[in-house]
């Protein structure tokens, strides 16, 4: 005759186990390659400003950089902007410097932006897209941070609170070193 | 048909059974977590293992035994002045290998430079400024055989190392051997802040032997102007 081996509560706690074991030991699916651009030195550059002044980055040599690329097109972006004001106005005379740089094919919509919003950092304007290859640009925002010694350090895409948080920690980390 | 009577014995066997099977899986999963935690943390340990300074020998056959006090008292007063005339010499040391780096460096840059612009080829472009009265220099587009090959944005900081007497090399190429026309476009402010934009072209010969141009930027005081001229250096 043979046993009733129906399945019971052991069988169920051993699945669940053995389940979870496997899914902590799966690989986490990796949402966004690591920034190719991390790790070495900053790409240097010179572009006109919207006050009509020319900015070099090698300039600023020194200092710590946040460089934020965005388009009058995305609306993350211009969320992010009045945020980014408040910064500079918090960390600028502890050695931040801020650049946006714009990156619209008509450099005339970047201008009127700017002055709306009435951002007080410059705004660096690459409508040919001279610089944006060079920091391997694959969508805006973009905010990369560069150290005193002209090293990126830190890359974030896109924008939200969270984000915003964990590159002010990191802009105060670089300030403090 | 065979009915299943409620029997004890049967009862028993089948939780024995499942009991069995659970356990089976238990000790599996365990052994996996416990395969999966050495593999992580036994290169690890292994490494910090590794990085531990090496403790003093055991005393072996020969050792020698424990000095006397006086000798002892002797040897730990100059313990100070040893660590330290050892510092200096480090430090000495890797001052002399900081400048070897520096030389090093130096040395494979104007090895690059030879290599990726050979002196048969070469053809260098420098900006000068005089005075500066009559302009404010913004750009500096160069253009070889209508073919645009640099674009200079000058900051504030560049214009007035410019006119403080600098001289920058904006550009250095290779070109063959043989006619060339060279075309410099001047963006900046006039008087009166007025948007300026100037050109000057010079048609040269390139020979063998680097080929110097400069691009003079200076102020006409008679026609209250500026004036762009290119001059080929001998």
């Amino acid at each position: 005759m043979k046993a009733d081996v129906r399945p019971g509560w052991p069988a169920a706690v051993a699945i669940a186990l053995t389940l979870a074991a496997l899914l902590a030991g799966a690989p986490r699916p990796v949402l966004a390659a690591e920034p190719s651009i991390r790790g070495k030195p900053a790409a240097d550059f010179a572009l006109k400003a919207v006050s009509g002044q020319n900015v070099r980055l090698s300039e600023h040599l020194g200092e710590v950089v946040l460089l934020n690329f965005w388009a009058t097109w995305c609306g993350p972006c211009r969320l992010q902007m009045p945020r980014l004001e408040q910064l500079h106005a918090t960390y600028g005379s502890a050695g931040l410097v801020l650049l946006g740089m714009n990156v619209d094919d008509d450099a005339a919509d970047a201008v009127e932006f700017a002055r709306t919003i009435g951002v007080s950092y410059p705004v660096l304007l690459d409508p040919r897209k001279a610089v944006a290859p060079l920091y391997d640009l694959d969508a805006v925002p973009m905010t990369v941070l560069i150290d005193r010694a002209g090293v990126v350090r830190f890359v974030h895409y896109d924008y939200d609170p969270a984000i915003e948080k964990l590159y002010v920690a990191e802009l105060r980390q670089l300030l403090d070193e | 048909m065979n009915a299943v009577r409620p029997d004890a014995l049967s009862a028993t066997r089948s939780r024995v059974a499942r009991a069995s099977w659970f356990a089976a899986w238990l000790a599996v999963w365990l052994a996996a977590w416990l395969a999966a935690w050495l593999a992580i943390v036994g290169p690890i340990g292994v490494a910090l293992a590794q990085e531990q300074p090496a403790e003093s020998a055991p005393a072996g056959a020969n050792a020698p035994t424990a000095p006397p006090a006086d000798a002892a008292a002797a040897a730990v007063a100059d313990q100070p002045a040893a660590p330290s005339q050892e510092f200096k010499s480090i430090d000495q040391d890797v001052q002399a290998l900081k400048k070897d780096v520096v030389e090093l460096n130096k040395d494979l840059f104007v090895l690059e430079e030879e290599l990726l612009f050979p002196a048969n080829t070469q053809v260098a472009v420098f900006v000068s400024l005089d005075v500066g009265e009559f302009f404010a220099v913004d750009s500096v587009t160069l253009k070889v055989d209508d073919k645009e090959v640099a674009n200079y944005l000058y900051t504030a900081r560049e214009a007035e190392a410019l006119m403080r007497g600098g001289v920058q090399r904006m550009y250095v190429g290779n070109l063959k051997v043989g006619k060339h026309e060279l075309v410099a476009f001047f963006t900046g402010k006039g008087t009166h802040e007025r948007d300026y934009k100037r050109g000057a072209t010079l048609n040269f010969d390139k020979g063998i032997g680097a080929k110097y141009l400069e691009l003079q930027i200076s102020d006409r005081a008679r026609k209250q102007q500026p004036e762009f001229v290119i001059k080929e250096w001998e």
